[in-house]
């Protein structure tokens, strides 16, 4: 068993290398070996996700391994991944957050890769950013590899700032440097049914990414430094819910907590928006006349929030080699071809080597993307990240909506969170 | 003079009664990039199947709605033949036979229509799981037919209580055993309400949604209510084309069956409201 | 069970024995089903509430009390009994009175009688989530027609879903429109049963259509309107797919009703089997107390 594993490892080294090279005759003789087929589920439900069709067709086409891809919408994804994999039911191959990694790894719903296979498969950590590639390890195992950084970025609508005078000299629309400036732009712009700012692609009432990007700019965040007990009551994460609080129900700039920002940004009612980059290709396809800036700094820092994709996989109830080998191979490939997928798909990848290819230098809203890397910043790796999360998800609606005084409610959560069981 | 007017007024209501179904089908066939324009457009121009063309062929969206579509077929039409089998050969002995336990059985089951379901899920989880049902035929079938047997037997009693027992008493007579009673003479008098009971449990199935919703961890064996609510992914403009294409979709073979059986359901809705 | 044993314990003689046990036999298929997936479950569940078992988790221990001592804590769980409650109560009015308007409309004496009964009903012929859907996206805040044509008539919008005031209106009015045609049809047959000549001798006394509506047609539809209680009342106590798709829960906490509540701590996000069958069970308390509550008021009425 060992000796063929060492020569398939060999085999797919030497197959990438020679791929690399530009034979893809040879290439593809050596690595259709594994003509599985693998069930892959993910939550790109954005444009992305057609992005990521298409570059699964790809794969098929090139390797003769068919993938089996579901999409749920990520909230439901985390739920069946739960429930299935001790049902024995879950996917070969399953496309997650970091942030996820915690608690799935807790859970046992992931199985362990062992660090001598990762090298094996040709992955080397100096060829990532290193919170990526720390993201996969939790309690010393690794379980994941990365793949992109999705991120915040600040969107702007060119023309409804244009109309209403907010352009610098150059005529590009003007970026807020602090709230109040933010507020007094968006109070310019807001009219009618048109919002002036807003935070999140849908339903911004309970966008808890978007208040996670505000509470990390404050120096605030979920639970303290050691993890053990909840900072949401501290001054700092109050003063952030005051102001998540005050953009919709008191100022009236930002639209009502279900709409969809998304759309109201494509139909031209919103003008500055802070949502994820996984947006950007949608808009252009939509023929949208926008303009990219990084995130402004609302609070103390300039932070943004990311959150990298990573590959995992859940634990089968038999392994498979074959199964297991056709989707290491799709990891693989994915990473050789992230360069595609950065620029196709929006999302900033985790391996450096595609930052310097001059079709993503030269493009303006990747050249952002990339350039907010040192402000980034991820979820804490508690496994009780997700269930805080939850919780947190119908306070903070409540606080964007107006219903409840912002110091109360985030006391009520960190009291709530406490009271998570392990 | 007057009923012209009544007429009217109800047409026009009607009419508004319908607007939100229209809503849905106009949407369905509009171009993406339509969909979110205002002033609301109430004729698809140019109109488009590509919606269509997405949740029934494409390979990885989301909800495979054509895949779905079956699964709903298979689960529906096996749950009214085991509904209607397991209630008649129930109610048959509860209507027409006298054995100790009788009335004890008969108040259980009716007892049990006031059992939410809500109270069951969990532990009908656990029991599935338990039997390997999980995201099978079986485990989405046996568990909906279960839901409906009470009222079923419920229905098929009362039936079976007001057909005249002298066909049966002639046979029994002639040397016809209960079995042959039963197939034979009991079950096709009682057409009208099998039928409806059939349909009954047909559009229960076909439209529950919690149960499937968890019990259910293969994608590709979802049925139609929850693949279109895990359509709603996002929910942005991108996905409603897909998602009221695939609405109105789900909503065609009842609506045919509607259209067909009018009368038939109507008839059930009675025997099952007005003479329960 | 029970019974069976009973049954054979009779000693009857070999011919009618195998006679009485025909009845067991037709029973055995239905009563098996029964058994095993209503009654098991049913018992099943109150074990459950007393342990602190988790979906994922093989082992599980006995808790006692503690999920229903924890329940008597759980802010978010009262507000969902609180929920259910008020959209019972809200919501039973239009969706009893709305058929009944149209269903005396269309006995009155229309034409297109079939056209417009089939009107109605469509929409019952529609799946929860179809419904849901339909609705979420015509009550859109931004691009959806619903505050687009308010908004040209000059009256007030407002983000109906995301309103915590006009939340549950707006779910209330989605079942409105997706129930009504089926009470319809229930009255229809109702109201086709009341004799004719009954009116007409009223309006030969002089009695208006509104006088003949409250003493004939009323009383004699009493049984149906009974019918139609209580079928609305404990179907509203596990309301689930609306709020479900149209808005999970929110705008907060307020439209998250008791289903809803079970079924995100069962298997969306916390995955406590313990503590969602503990909920399940004082859902089903209420509904018993409130069953028998009605029995015991309406048992007198039946009879006139």
């Amino acid at each position: 068993m060992n000796g063929t594993r060492v020569t398939r490892r060999r085999f797919l080294a030497g197959a990438a290398a020679v791929g690399a090279v530009g034979l893809p005759g040879v290439a593809r003789r050596a690595v259709a070996q594994p003509k599985a087929t693998i069930s892959y589920w993910n939550g790109l439900t954005g444009a992305d996700g057609k992005v990521m069709d298409e570059l699964i067709e790809q794969f098929t086409r090139e390797t003769g391994i068919r993938i089996e891809q579901q999409r749920i919408p990520w909230a439901d994804l985390y739920a069946k991944l739960q429930v299935s994999v001790p049902a024995g039911e879950g996917p070969d191959l399953a496309l997650i957050h970091t942030i996820e990694v915690p608690h799935f790894a807790n859970d046992g719903v992931l199985e362990p890769i062992d660090e001598s296979t990762v090298s094996g498969k040709g992955f080397r950590a100096d060829e990532y950013l290193p919170s990526t590639w720390q993201g996969g390890i939790y309690q010393g195992k690794r379980y994941s590899l990365p793949l992109d950084v999705p991120q915040h970025i600040l969107y702007m609508n060119v023309k409804l700032m244009r109309a209403a005078g907010l352009v610098a000299a150059d005529g590009s629309p003007k970026v807020p440097a602090s709230r109040d400036e933010l507020l007094v732009m968006a109070k310019q712009i807001a009219k009618g049914d048109t919002y002036g700012f807003a935070i999140g692609t849908v339903n911004p009432g309970k966008y808890t990414w978007g208040f996670q990007n505000l509470l990390w700019q404050n120096g605030a965040n979920v639970y303290t430094p050691d993890l053990k007990r909840s900072a949401l009551a501290e001054p700092a994460a109050v003063e952030v819910a005051e102001f998540f609080g005050a953009i919709h129900a008191q100022h009236k700039v930002a639209p009502p907590a279900n709409a969809s920002c998304r759309d109201a940004f494509i139909a031209g009612k919103l003008g500055m928006w802070i949502a994820g980059s996984w947006n950007f290709t949608g808009l252009r396809d939509a023929k949208v006349d926008f303009a990219v800036a990084p995130v402004p700094r609302l609070f103390k820092q300039p932070v943004v929030w990311s959150m990298p994709h990573q590959y995992t996989f859940p634990k089968p109830k038999a392994l498979e080699a074959a199964k297991r080998d056709a989707a290491w191979a799709h990891i693989r490939w994915m990473s050789d071809h992230v360069a595609e997928w950065t620029l196709r798909a929006g999302q900033v990848s985790a391996r450096r080597k595609a930052h310097s290819d001059p079709r993503i230098t030269a493009d303006p809203v990747l050249k952002t993307l990339l350039a907010q890397a040192p402000n980034w910043q991820g979820g804490q790796p508690t496994p009780k990240w997700v269930a805080a999360e939850n919780l947190t998800r119908p306070v903070i609606e409540t606080i964007y909506i107006g219903q409840k005084p912002a110091r109360a409610a985030m006391e009520d959560l960190a009291r709530q969170i406490n009271a998570l069981p392990e | 003079m007057r009923r012209a007017a009544l007429t009217a007024l109800m047409v026009v209501l009607a009419i508004l009664w319908l607007t939100p179904a229209l809503w849905v089908l106009v949407t369905s066939l509009k171009r993406t990039p339509d969909i979110i324009r205002l002033p609301p457009e109430w004729i698809p121009w140019p109109a488009t199947l590509q919606h269509y063309g997405e949740v029934l062929l494409s390979s990885s969206r989301t909800a495979r709605i054509g895949r779905a579509f079956l699964n709903s077929t298979i689960v529906s039409l096996g749950t009214v033949v085991i509904v209607v089998f397991a209630s008649a050969m129930t109610a048959y002995p509860l209507a027409r036979m006298r054995f100790p336990g009788r009335d004890v059985i008969f108040a259980l089951v009716v007892g049990s229509l006031m059992i939410p379901n809500a109270v069951i899920l969990v532990p009908q989880y656990v029991l599935t799981q338990r039997l390997g049902w999980l995201s099978t035929y079986q485990g989405l079938i046996v568990p909906e037919a279960a839901m409906t047997f009470g009222f079923g037997v419920f229905l098929l009693r009362q039936f079976f209580l007001s057909l005249p027992r002298e066909l049966e008493d002639a046979a029994r007579i002639d040397g016809a055993n209960a079995w042959d009673i039963f197939l034979r003479i009991l079950l096709p008098l009682s057409q009208p309400a099998l039928g409806a009971l059939g349909i009954f449990a047909f559009r229960s199935a076909w439209n529950d949604f919690l149960w499937p919703l968890i019990a259910v961890n293969k994608p590709d064996m979802f049925p139609l209510p929850v693949a279109l609510a895990l359509l709603r992914g996002a929910y942005s403009s991108e996905s409603y084309g897909p998602i009221m294409a695939g609405a109105t979709l789900s909503a065609l073979p009842l609506l045919v069956v509607f259209l067909v059986a009018n009368r038939r359901i109507i008839e059930g809705v009675r025997l099952g409201g007005v003479k329960g | 069970m029970a019974a069976a044993d009973r049954g054979v314990k009779h000693r009857a003689p070999r011919r009618l024995r195998r006679g009485a046990l025909t009845p067991y036999l037709f029973l055995v298929p239905g009563l098996l089903l029964f058994a095993a997936f209503r009654l098991y479950p049913l018992l099943d569940g109150l074990r459950l509430s007393f342990t602190n078992a988790r979906l994922g988790r093989p082992q599980y221990a006995w808790v006692g009390l503690a999920n229903y001592q924890r329940l008597l804590d759980d802010t978010r769980f009262h507000a969902s009994l609180w929920n259910t409650a008020f959209y019972t109560v809200a919501s039973t009015l239009p969706i009893l009175a709305i058929p009944l308007v149209l269903a005396v409309a269309l006995n009155r004496g229309v034409a297109l009688k079939t056209f417009l009964r089939s009107a109605f009903f469509f929409p019952f012929t529609l799946s929860v989530v179809t419904v849901g859907l339909t609705w979420l996206w015509l009550l859109d805040p931004v691009v959806g027609p619903f505050n687009y044509y308010l908004r040209t008539l000059g009256l007030p919008t407002r983000s109906w879903l995301a309103d915590p005031y006009t939340a549950m209106w707006a779910i209330i009015l989605t079942t409105v429109w997706w129930v009504t045609g089926y009470y319809l049809v229930i009255y229809l047959a109702g109201l086709q049963d009341i004799p004719g000549e009954l009116y007409e001798a009223a309006a030969l006394d002089g009695a208006s259509g509104w006088r003949s509506f409250w003493s004939i047609t009323l009383p004699l539809l009493r049984p149906v309107l009974l019918f139609v209680f209580v079928t609305h009342i404990i179907g509203s106590f596990q309301i689930f797919g609306q709020v479900f798709v149209l808005t999970q829960g929110g705008p907060g906490d307020a439209t998250r009703t008791v289903v809803q509540h079970l079924y995100e701590t069962a298997f969306q996000n916390f995955f406590h089997f313990g503590s969602a069958s503990a909920m399940a069970w004082v859902l089903f308390g209420v509904i018993v107390v409130f069953s028998l509550l009605q029995f015991r008021l309406l048992r007198g009425h039946t009879e006139y």
